[in-house]
């Protein structure tokens, strides 16, 4: 197994180029780092007694007036910035990686059968799909958390916002996954390996999983790969439209967030800070998915 | 064929109602229209006598049947905000964000599918490395924070181009379009990179991915072996090869393109569809929102029926298949 | 960056030849974050719609650069004699910009179209009990009660023309649908609506036979909303827009460091402050308070005052814009109490022995509801005033939400405090009591906007004295009256005064006005 990372497509990559080799270090860093967040932080921005106003807006350490208790200064609050970000990359990768998972089950899941399966089953899945695909994930994102504010008692709306938005996410991203996985399936249902192991009985889940799933996960990891990363990207964007999580629980995107507004005013690490981490963070997600293809897809090697 | 059409066009009419159901079953979690549509001084009895008047006090499947007895009659109903006709509303904002919409989509395939190709045929050269590396960047970076600082670097710094709006447009019919002058454009080039960025990548990707694994298939290698010029054999045997997946995901762009410009108009303050609803929203503007909706659903209908029948001509198994 | 230098001063060079050669027409591009959302005068009553339309349409009386009343559509006006109401002498010889003449029957319809069902502006004319056209040129305002301030209140109150409507079937504001004067607009002001494209852009243009002299220069003004604050502030720093209000506060720097932009900062008369759920019978966001509600004790009121570090909050998150208030009105204001202009100063270890007398030693959570959209920086301030709480042992559970869904969850008294922002409408201290500190009353149309519903019998009891008192001293002994009780019960938590920032290029003169309304007639472009 090793001998094979060592001679896959993506670590010929890594090996050749200094490049990649820091981005493959930057990208286990960053993603360590928001891992082991609670023991590598030095305060922790969940607890409001932690920090303190006055500090707000201090500079990185570099910079006039910078304080080396905050290497990479405070935003408008007096949060440490390297704290709110592990914190914040930590949630983000959180929302994301259920996003993604979710979405890939119930996409694989349903487009594999629609393909399979044809007909009625088939159309009623793809108008499904058209359905969810008119709705912009913002509408998604507000349809989610209206439903859980009417059923869940006023009190516990605070608590269920990763999850209201973990759940937008992964409806707005399984189409992706179902319309893919159908198409490929239509192709290689006609195939002759898979008319024969159909027409020896084998049963419909062993034909869709053992036949048909192995030879269409090319496309699907790519789509993998570029869905978790779009995924934490959407989390942001959701945030930009003022329906991510509350300020005072940031993922990444809620703190580029309210960075925005210290776009122009010469605070520029409170929005370049968290900006840069998460391009970093999702770089090196799509870097490793790549990789993880390569490694993972047999007819690679 | 023909029935197929029929079919699929019946089926679509359930998407849009389903759409508009769902959106209606959300609206009330949006906001208080009443509360919006009202000043600071306005008593709850007048308040209440106004909510009243907008039926917003039915049960909701009345309200919901009442929405689309009159979607099928034709009557759109009036905005909460402005109390102009929704249709009228909406026609008006349809040409930007198509416009917009189409040429961020032909940028990414003018620029995603030969770079995918490229990137596929060489896939270890510098320049592959600096187009893969480049790009995966450009997507890790929230579109609103591309939009802004191309416009603060463009728009302010340089001066070179315009920082909002649709610049110059031409009144062609009952269609608004910028595309006919110089200012049209310089105000199209910043929304529509920002917008189609995104879809650039993965076009790119997806060909490149698609383009490998066909490569390596047994009768490319077989091609190889029949001595058939590698130029014909990339283009007509492999290219063509990898546009199944890529017009699945191609038509699902254009869904996407519709979706995202939501923030690129937002941005760039492009008057299109998006900034209206994203305004709708902000009043909550029931009847807006809800056209909005239905009108989406009916372009992503149609995409859809396209890509379908795209399949059909590209690849003739199918074609067997739904004449049986 | 040397040739983005040079381009730059070649493209203002060019500006700069044009300016020279056309000195007649002076453009003016402006653009805000909201659209009008209609140009009808009756049908909403939101700052974005009433200030545009007193650009187009005017009103019997007008607030001058310094918001006090000036005569307007009427010349004069004075008490009625033997009953309660005024008599409005109207200016003669004004037309409409259709040409037809203005006369007490447009003041009639106009009046009857503002205070019918369909208008969103009638509570302005609740006091009204008659209105009758005396002659041509003078009518009759007869009021319920003595109404000292019945002038100040219509200021707003703007003159359509009763046949330009009849002719045009805009009797009536339109409420469901459109009607004509709800993208037409014929007033008697300085402007003249030239094109309108709603959310995109709406043009005006100078209107040649307004009775009064502009002080300003402008022949063409185009507006544009533009929502993102972002784009707005690139747009006027490209050049593309001459002015745009308001700009976020921490971008004052970037825009006063440039060459050729200003700043015009002011204090808006919006008074920002925390109210409580007084009537509730326990806390909804709390687990360790089992059904008691805290809040309803003045002293832990109190303490959550004393709580504040309002020096801070001016320092980092309001860049020290702000003027601390005192009570629900700003200084300056008619009625405004100097006897109590003193504030809870911030002081951690005063809150925390209020809180222990009042038998919360250890503190307690409660739920704070804020806006995200609503005022300036308003949810900073709720996440920096958590913070502080936290300091003293209450632990706010934060709540911020866009203002769409704001009311509705406070009018379903969904908080246990919550954030509000309030403007004196009539620009008296008397606006916010009628508002805020009077007991509810539906029937009466009193404290709509007390959410947590403050009651004090005294208080109910002094209002009426405050809006019928002739008398300027005895009314203010009034009010000083009302002021402390307000205090020393801790009704609201007043904690400033919002600014008014707004950004322009150098060559612009212009007046801000306390309302924030934008008038053009005091534009002039250089």
């Amino acid at each position: 197994m090793l001998a094979r990372f060592w001679h896959s497509d993506g670590f010929w990559m890594l090996r050749r180029s200094p490049a990649a080799m820091i981005a493959g270090l930057v990208a286990f860093l960053v993603i360590a780092g928001a891992v082991f967040a609670p023991w590598i932080a030095s305060t922790d921005p969940y607890d409001l007694a932690s920090f303190s106003l006055m500090d707000g807006l201090l500079p990185p350490v570099w910079q006039d007036g910078g304080m080396a208790q905050f290497p990479l200064g405070t935003d408008d609050q007096g949060r440490d910035m390297i704290s709110a970000i592990l914190y914040g990359a930590r949630l983000s990768l959180l929302i994301g990686l259920m996003a993604m998972v979710i979405a890939t089950v119930l996409g694989v899941g349903l487009g594999l059968a629609a393909g399979y399966y044809g007909g009625r089953f088939d159309a009623i899945v793809m108008r499904i799909a058209d359905v969810q695909l008119a709705l912009p994930a913002i509408l998604t994102a507000l349809l989610i958390d209206g439903i859980a504010r009417g059923v869940l008692p006023s009190e516990m709306h605070g608590d269920v916002r990763v999850a209201v938005l973990t759940l937008a996410i992964a409806l707005s991203l399984w189409v992706n996954f179902a319309r893919t996985a159908r198409a490929s399936t239509f192709v290689e249902r006609n195939k002759e390996y898979v008319q024969a192991a159909m027409i020896m009985g084998q049963h419909p889940l062993r034909v869709m999983f053992r036949h048909i799933l192995p030879n269409i996960l090319g496309p699907l990891l790519v789509i993998m790969t570029v869905d978790l990363a779009s995924a934490i990207l959407l989390e942001a964007t959701l945030s930009f439209l003022g329906i991510g999580l509350p300020a005072d629980s940031p993922s990444l995107g809620t703190l580029i967030r309210i960075g925005m507004q210290f776009l122009l005013s010469g605070e520029w690490w409170i929005l370049w800070v968290p900006t840069l981490f998460l391009i970093a963070l999702v770089v090196s997600i799509n870097l490793l998915g790549d990789f993880l293809r390569d490694v993972f897809n047999p007819r690679l090697h | 064929m023909v029935y197929f059409i029929l079919k699929r066009l019946f089926q679509s009419i359930f998407v849009m109602l389903a759409v508009a159901f769902l959106s209606f079953s959300l609206f009330r979690f949006v906001g208080d229209p009443v509360s919006q549509m009202t000043g600071v001084e306005t008593t709850v009895e007048d308040r209440e006598r106004l909510r009243e008047e907008l039926g917003l006090n039915d049960p909701f499947l009345f309200q919901f049947a009442r929405f689309t007895g009159d979607l099928l009659q034709g009557d759109f109903g009036y905005s909460y905000r402005t109390r102009q006709p929704v249709a009228e509303m909406i026609a008006d904002r349809i040409p930007a964000t198509l416009e917009l919409g189409t040429v961020a989509l032909i940028i990414s395939l003018l620029v995603g599918i030969p770079a995918g190709v490229y990137t596929a045929l060489n896939p270890r050269g510098f320049v592959t490395q600096s187009i893969l590396l480049t790009t995966l960047v450009g997507v890790s970076i929230p579109t609103f924070v591309i939009g802004i600082m191309l416009i603060f670097l463009f728009g302010v710094q340089l001066g070179w181009l315009p920082t909002f709006g649709r610049g110059g447009t031409v009144q062609i019919g009952g269609w608004t379009s910028s595309l006919f002058t110089v200012e049209g454009w310089r105000a199209l080039i910043l929304p529509a990179f920002t917008l189609g960025v995104y879809q650039l990548t993965l076009t790119m990707r997806l060909v490149r991915a698609e383009m490998m694994e066909v490569m390596r298939s047994d009768y490319i290698l077989f091609a190889t072996a029949r001595g058939i010029p590698w130029r014909r054999l990339h283009f007509r045997h492999a290219l063509a090869n990898t546009m199944v997946p890529v017009i699945t995901i191609i038509g699902l762009q254009f869904g996407g393109v519709i979706a995202f410009s939501i923030v690129t108009e937002s941005v760039f303050q492009w008057p299109g569809m998006g900034l209206l609803f994203l305004e709708s929203i902000r009043f909550v503007d029931i009847p807006v929102m809800g056209v909005y909706l239905v009108v989406i659903a009916f372009f992503f209908v149609l995409v859809n029926l396209a890509v379908d029948l795209l399949y059909i001509a590209i690849d003739p198994r199918l074609r067997v298949k739904e004449a049986a | 960056m040397k040739l983005a230098h040079l381009l730059r001063s070649t493209a203002l060079a060019g500006i700069v030849v044009l300016g020279g050669t056309a000195a007649q027409a002076e453009t003016f591009r402006w653009a805000s974050t909201t659209d009008p959302q209609t140009m009808d005068p009756h049908a909403v009553n939101a700052a974005p719609v009433l200030s545009f339309l007193n650009n187009i349409y005017e009103g019997l009386v007008r607030r001058n650069q310094g918001m006090a009343i000036e005569p307007s559509l009427a010349a004069s006006w004075e008490q009625l004699e033997g009953e309660n109401g005024w008599r409005f002498n109207l200016r003669q010889g004004v037309t409409f910009q259709d040409g037809s003449d203005f006369t007490a029957e447009d003041v009639m319809f106009s009046y009857e179209r503002a205070s019918s069902e369909a208008s969103d502006v009638r509570s302005w004319f609740a006091p009204v009990t008659e209105v009758r056209v005396v002659d041509e040129f003078t009518i009759d305002f007869v009021t319920n009660a003595p109404n000292p301030l019945f002038p100040d209140s219509i200021a707003n109150f703007l003159i359509l023309d009763s046949g330009w409507a009849a002719a045009n079937g805009a009797e009536l504001p339109a409420r469901d649908s459109e009607n004509f004067a709800t993208r037409e607009a014929n007033g008697t002001g300085p402007f003249m609506l030239s094109s309108r494209d709603p959310g995109v852009r709406t043009t005006l243009a100078p209107f040649d036979g307004w009775w009064d002299e502009a002080q300003g220069n402008v022949t063409e003004a185009i507006f544009t909303p533009i929502g993102n604050s972002s784009t707005g502030l690139a747009a006027l720093l490209s050049g593309e827009i001459d002015f745009i209000e308001p700009i976020p506060l921490q971008d004052v720097g970037q825009v006063e460091g440039r060459d050729g932009f200003k700043v015009i900062e002011g204090e808006e008369t919006r008074v920002i402050m925390f109210g409580f759920g007084h009537e509730h019978e326990a806390l909804l966001y709390s687990s360790e308070t089992e059904g008691t509600n805290p809040f309803t004790d003045p002293r832990v009121r109190l303490a959550a005052a004393h709580a504040l570090n309002m020096d801070a909050i001016d320092r980092v998150v309001m860049r020290g814009k702000i003027e601390a208030a005192s009570q629900l009105v700003p200084a300056g204001i008619s009625g405004f109490s100097e006897a109590n202009a003193e504030r809870p100063a911030y002081d951690p270890d005063r809150a925390r022995e209020l809180l222990a007398e009042a038998g919360y030693p250890d503190g307690f959570s409660f739920g704070l509801k804020c806006t995200n959209d609503r005022y300036i920086n308003d949810e900073a301030l709720c996440r920096a005033a958590s913070s502080m709480f936290a300091a003293v042992g209450l632990d706010a559970e934060l709540t911020s939400v866009p203002v769409r869904n704001y009311w509705e969850q406070l009018r379903a008294d969904d908080f246990d405090m919550y954030l509000l922002g309030w403007s004196p409408g009539t620009f008296d201290a008397e606006h916010p009591i009628r508002f805020l500190l009077h007991s509810q009353d539906d029937e009466a149309r009193l404290g709509s906007w007390n959410f947590g519903n403050y009651s004090n019998a005294r208080v109910d009891e002094l209002l009426p004295q405050i809006q019928q008192e002739l008398d300027p001293a005895t009314r203010q002994t009034l009010i000083d009256e009302l002021v402390a009780i307000s205090q020393e019960e801790v009704a609201y938590i007043p904690l400033y005064t919002q600014p008014l920032i707004w950004a322009a290029k150098e060559n612009i003169d212009l007046t801000q006005r306390a309302d924030n309304f934008f008038m053009l007639r005091w534009v002039s472009v250089n």
